[in-house]
């Protein structure tokens, strides 16, 4: 039973990682129908900047998490400008070989700006790094911070989706962008803004899990797979199935790795994505393509 | 008759001369004053600085050579090759380098798998090849005249870590590894090491290099009662799965390799306090690359590479070039493939700057047979002893 509860307590805590990280994919591919395959270079751009402001310029947590989600959002509306919108014309093919291009490009940065300091670079917790005891297991701390971020992070997402002129000016672009550009909705700049939002959340999900994951130029390519399946498995389109996905795909991966063997935790997340694909194309909380008439 | 006479030195002089330069000129790689030495490995992909920084420290190291004249009066010039720890990189590297840039020599092989892929053309192309960070048997194992390591090879470690376990009276032994090539170097061999002693590991578990969580290998490691767990693993791996092997009150004797030997920085990876009083490493260097025995180093890398901050990596490269300056200044002014491969004899118990044992190539190609082990003590790395293996 014991094993059984820290399984359940690590599974949604692991879960909420790739809940946040899945929230950026949607939220990209919900508005301009691009997976964006640099998603997991734009966590780990969040991370660096974090850790250049936080551990080696000294500047305090909170300004250096707001100073690294900022430059997130910049990075995305560079690679947005300088990168996909030439080749949005193209079709949706193109910009998704641009956003491998940007992936390259930015593991190239990392390697080039952050490289030389040893293999794995650090991020100190943001609080007590001790195990916090709950009932009679126990929990990391940053865990639940990343746990707790999520849930934040998810309800100011569907604020602004639902209350905001900027969030339904991304919806309605999803849902039609012809229509919109009719009602005199500037979709290019509507699109810039998507990126920059998804960057933003990339950005922010590297600073706050950069003490579990620690930060290396390529720590963004196996998130960006688990964060894919949990996007997959919940819906592309859902910001709550992202969440629901992310909290699936890490229980799963607990469960099968305590239960049957520890070989089988890596390859869940893509059982996950082939399970989805084939069973639930439009993921568990994705548009089924029907309306009500 | 004085004027013939001089003409007739002048002319032998310079056919003298001429012959020296023609010898020079038959060597590849060798000219009057300078010695082309080739490397290969990872310089850019997600495992760069097995390549790169190792690269780094060959280069530091010859610089230092070099500013002192040089050996024999040649000075050593490093020739880099990207093999982007892939086979196919690094073949068509040591034929770049063999071919196109025509070195004597290459001090290399970042990644083992591309090192063994790569190990045919060496051998086939017959150019001295010194390995500097790649760690599979494979490489050197069956022997070849043209092939030397002065790493430890992943056999010898594996072995040093059952050794090190049983030593301390460990009764359940366990392993947990990655799968992926690498770990697998190590992995078989420990299997293999295990089977000849007659035990058998109570659990086996797997660990991937960018494991984010490894509760439920801390897990399966307690139920197993395993008071000594052998981590293959790289530094990522490890730290999850002590960190989380500390939150359920997991608390066996850990046993690293050379992989996660900067133990302060796996120290910062876990961030609990104390989390390695159980833990001890086989170390390439008998120390940290903080400790004051590592300045000079130190300085000399941010010479050359500012961005550089000296890393155990960095001190592989300066240990294997040490090495083969070595071999090199062995081998004479009158300098051969051939000469070089027979000076490898003359190291005998030669006392490496960097090295923790003695680097002994006569008479064997793995020239580094002294896995010695290090701990955390306050927050300093010190030697913890060594291993008579069997």
């Amino acid at each position: 039973m014991l094993m059984f509860s820290y399984l359940m307590a690590t599974g949604i805590t692991t879960g909420a990682f790739y809940a946040l990280v899945a929230l950026g994919i949607v939220i990209v591919y919900k508005s301009t129908q691009v997976v964006n395959l640099a998603h997991g270079e734009l966590f780990m751009v969040g991370g660096m900047l974090a850790y250049t402001c936080y551990v080696m310029a000294g500047i305090p947590y909170l300004p250096s998490l707001i100073l690294a989600v900022a430059g997130a959002f910049l990075v995305g509306i560079l690679t947005e400008r300088i990168a996909y919108r030439s080749v949005l014309k193209h079709g949706l093919a193109s910009v998704l070989v641009a956003t491998i291009g940007v992936s390259f490009v930015l593991k190239g940065i990392g390697r080039y700006i952050w490289g030389g300091k040893g293999d794995y670079l650090a991020f100190p917790p943001i609080i007590s790094p001790e195990p916090l005891q709950f009932g009679n297991i126990m929990i990391m701390s940053q865990q639940l911070v990343v746990l707790l971020a999520g849930i934040v992070v998810m309800g100011a997402l569907a604020i602004f989706f639902r209350r905001t002129r900027a969030g339904k000016w991304m919806q309605a672009t999803a849902s039609n962008p012809k229509a919109a550009m009719l009602c005199g909705l500037r979709i290019d700049r509507i699109y810039m803004y998507t990126f920059a939002v998804g960057a933003a959340v990339a950005g922010a999900a590297g600073v706050l899990m950069a003490p579990l994951t620690h930060l290396y130029p390529d720590v963004g390519f196996v998130l960006f797979i688990k964060g894919m399946a949990a996007a997959v498995l919940g819906g592309l389109t859902s910001i709550p199935g992202a969440v629901l996905g992310g909290l699936l795909l890490g229980l799963a991966e607990q469960l099968s790795a305590g239960y049957l063997h520890s070989s089988i935790q890596d390859v869940v997340a893509f059982l996950v994505i082939m399970f989805a694909l084939i069973f639930l194309p439009t993921g568990l909380l994705g548009a089924r393509g029907l309306r009500k008439v | 008759m004085k004027r013939l006479a001089s003409k007739i030195g002048a002319a032998f002089a310079f056919a003298s001369l001429a012959a020296l330069g023609a010898q020079a000129a038959d060597v590849p790689g060798v000219t009057d004053n300078e010695i082309k030495v080739g490397t290969f490995g990872p310089l850019t992909g997600p495992v760069y600085i097995y390549g790169k920084l190792t690269m780094n420290g060959v280069e530091v190291y010859f610089n230092k050579l070099n500013e002192k004249g040089g050996i024999h009066g040649r000075k050593l010039v490093l020739v880099r090759e990207d093999d982007l720890c892939k086979p196919e990189g690094a073949i068509a590297a040591v034929k770049k380098l063999v071919y196109e840039h025509k070195v004597f020599a290459i001090i290399g092989g970042g990644c083992s798998n591309p090192t063994l892929a790569a190990r045919p053309e060496i051998e086939k192309a017959g150019v001295p090849f010194h390995v500097f960070a790649a760690v599979a048997d494979g490489i050197v194992d069956p022997p070849v005249a043209n092939i030397y390591t002065t790493q430890l090879t992943a056999s010898i470690e594996s072995q040093a870590q059952i050794q090190w376990a049983l030593d301390r009276g460990a009764k359940k032994l366990a392993i947990i590894a990655q799968h992926d090539a690498w770990g697998r170097s190590r992995y078989e061999p420990m299997l293999l090491d295990l089977k000849q002693r007659g035990l058998q590991a109570v659990a086996d578990e797997e660990v991937t290099v960018d494991q984010n969580d490894g509760t439920a290998q801390a897990l399966r490691l307690k139920s197993s009662g395993a008071d000594a767990v052998m981590l293959l693993g790289y530094p990522k791996a490890a730290a999850v799965v002590i960190r989380d092997s500390i939150k359920i009150g997991y608390k066996p004797l850990w046993i690293g390799q050379t992989a996660i030997q900067d133990l302060p920085a796996l120290q910062g990876l876990i961030g609990i306090d104390g989390a390695l009083a159980n833990f001890v490493s086989i170390t390439t260097i008998p120390g940290h690359p903080d400790n004051p025995q590592y300045a000079e180093w130190r300085k000399l890398l941010k010479d050359t590479f500012p961005n550089d901050e000296l890393s155990v990596f960095n001190l592989m490269g300066v240990a294997a070039a040490e090495v083969f300056g070595k071999v090199v200044e062995a081998a004479g002014r009158d300098l051969t493939r051939e000469k070089l491969l027979g000076a490898y004899d003359t190291i005998d118990n030669f006392k490496s700057s960097v090295y923790p044992g003695p680097i002994t190539c006569k008479g064997g190609h793995k020239c580094n047979q002294s896995p010695a082990f290090v701990k955390l003590d306050n927050n300093s790395v010190v030697f913890a002893g060594t291993v008579a293996l069997k």
